[in-house]
């Protein structure tokens, strides 16, 4: 499995790039989609709407279950990636490149591992 | 570790009411507790979370008939259910989730009433080679439910006349529902009844977590909480109108000519409809997409709209009469 030095990681493996101070890429990380299984559906946030760290922002649904996607973020969703409704098995494929959404305005962040941090706090 | 079981058997029978006390049980169980709900819905098509009714169910025809259609918050396909079919729920706090366990009730009541029943993958269980339980799970929070359905001695015919296959001409996203050959439990277990179905999984589900199962009632549940729930279930937005994006086109021939009608819809509303034709008189096709554009894309609703518009009487009967041809 694999954890990107550059990226951030939440306990419910989210994980998110800061862009600048106040903007970031979310998506899910290696070890959700491995976990979720086969993604064929993602209904994303829309452009606009308020996240809020800690609570569901848009939801999936694999093979398993429908499962909800937390923000680890408080901001205001700027771009979603739209590509995904197309193809969400780009969430299985490549889940650092398929961000699900750009967040702006961030005034608040939960507390974020490391990668390292990431892969011990899953093994445990 | 589960530490506690309830038992829950509803004789309601509306799809709508139904969800919304797996809902709220969902809602309020507690850490360590199991709850396995038992409930059959009367003439009903259940679709999955991320399904386009139309795609998966001939909506108006059901209707026609007084069924209903009802969307779950599970993922996965559509399926029917009517008094031949029985429904388990299994809702716990994530922590205490095992799928296997839950499985294993099912199949050990069915052994128990002498049916060999096998998990097939994550989703079905099997008697025979053939599907009698298909699954769906659920996860929100630190909550999850797992739940599915029991082919005892449903109505295959009706089956598939509701779930027919898709019209060819809805483009649409979602979730698609995956065939499967299916059996009821009565074919191999001739006397088996719904009653005698539902006093095995509540034998099973003692003897699988070897606990005394409680037993709810509906009147230990908040009506107040299960009512706000279900009207959610019964409206509009949640069964059509989630924003899920789809395009229709339809086309005929007729004396005065070929149409073509295309819509694009959103949120279950029509949002542009264009229609085209080789008539030698096309001033019927404008004021019919000006009909058509902002209905709700419902058939009885689609007609009215139709039956309104400033046109001929026969081009009015005609695409009528294409419209209930497309099997929406």
């Amino acid at each position: 499995m694999n954890f990107p030095a550059e990226l951030k990681y939440s306990k419910s493996h989210e994980w998110v790039k800061m862009l600048d101070d106040t903007t970031a890429l979310v998506g899910i990380t290696d070890y959700a989609q491995s976990e979720l299984g086969d993604l064929v559906f993602i209904n994303l946030p829309v452009v606009g709407d308020a996240v809020t760290k800690e609570e569901a922002f848009c939801d999936v649904e694999s093979v398993k279950a429908v499962s909800d996607v937390v923000s680890p973020l408080t901001g205001v969703v700027a771009e979603i990636n739209e590509a995904l409704m197309d193809e969400p098995q780009m969430l299985n494929e490549s889940p650092y490149e398929a961000w699900i959404a750009k967040v702006e305005d961030i005034t608040d962040t939960e507390e974020l591992m490391d990668a390292a941090a990431y892969e011990a706090f899953i093994q445990q | 570790m589960i530490q506690r079981l309830f038992l829950l058997d509803t004789d309601t029978t509306d799809p709508h009411h139904n969800l919304a006390l797996e809902e709220y049980l969902f809602n309020t169980v507690e850490p360590g507790d199991c709850i396995l709900y038992l409930w059959q819905n009367r003439h009903t098509v259940v679709i999955g979370s991320n399904q386009n009714p139309w795609l998966e169910c001939r909506t108006a025809l059901l209707e026609e008939d007084g069924g209903r259609l009802a969307r779950r918050l599970s993922g996965g396909g559509a399926v029917y259910h009517d008094m031949g079919n029985l429904n388990f729920t299994f809702l716990v706090r994530s922590e205490d989730y095992d799928l296997r366990r839950q499985l294993s009730v099912i199949t050990s009541a069915c052994r128990q009433l002498g049916i060999p029943a096998e998990c097939s993958g994550r989703n079905d269980i099997l008697a025979d080679g053939r599907k009698f339980s298909g699954n769906a799970f659920y996860q929100h929070q630190d909550r999850r439910y797992h739940h599915g359905t029991i082919l005892v001695d449903a109505d295959m015919e009706k089956m598939g006349k509701y779930l027919s296959p898709s019209p060819a001409k809805l483009q649409a996203r979602g979730v698609p529902s995956v065939r499967s050959r299916v059996i009821n439990l009565r074919e191999l277990c001739p006397d088996l009844s719904i009653p005698g179905m539902k006093e095995a999984l509540a034998e099973a589900f003692t003897r699988v977590y070897q606990l005394p199962a409680e037993r709810l009632s509906p009147a230990d549940l908040s009506e107040k909480a299960v009512a706000a729930l279900e009207e959610r279930y019964r409206s509009w937005e949640w069964l059509y109108g989630r924003p899920l994006a789809f395009t229709f086109q339809c086309a005929g021939k007729y004396p005065w000519g070929e149409i073509t009608i295309q819509l694009a819809a959103e949120s279950g509303t029509v949002t542009a409809a264009a229609v085209y034709t080789d008539a030698m008189d096309p001033s019927f096709a404008a004021p019919l997409e000006q009909a058509l554009a902002g209905c709700p894309f419902h058939v009885p609703q689609l007609y009215q709209a139709v039956e309104r518009a400033p046109i001929s009487q026969e081009v009015r009967r005609d695409v009528c009469t294409l419209l209930a041809e497309q099997n929406l």
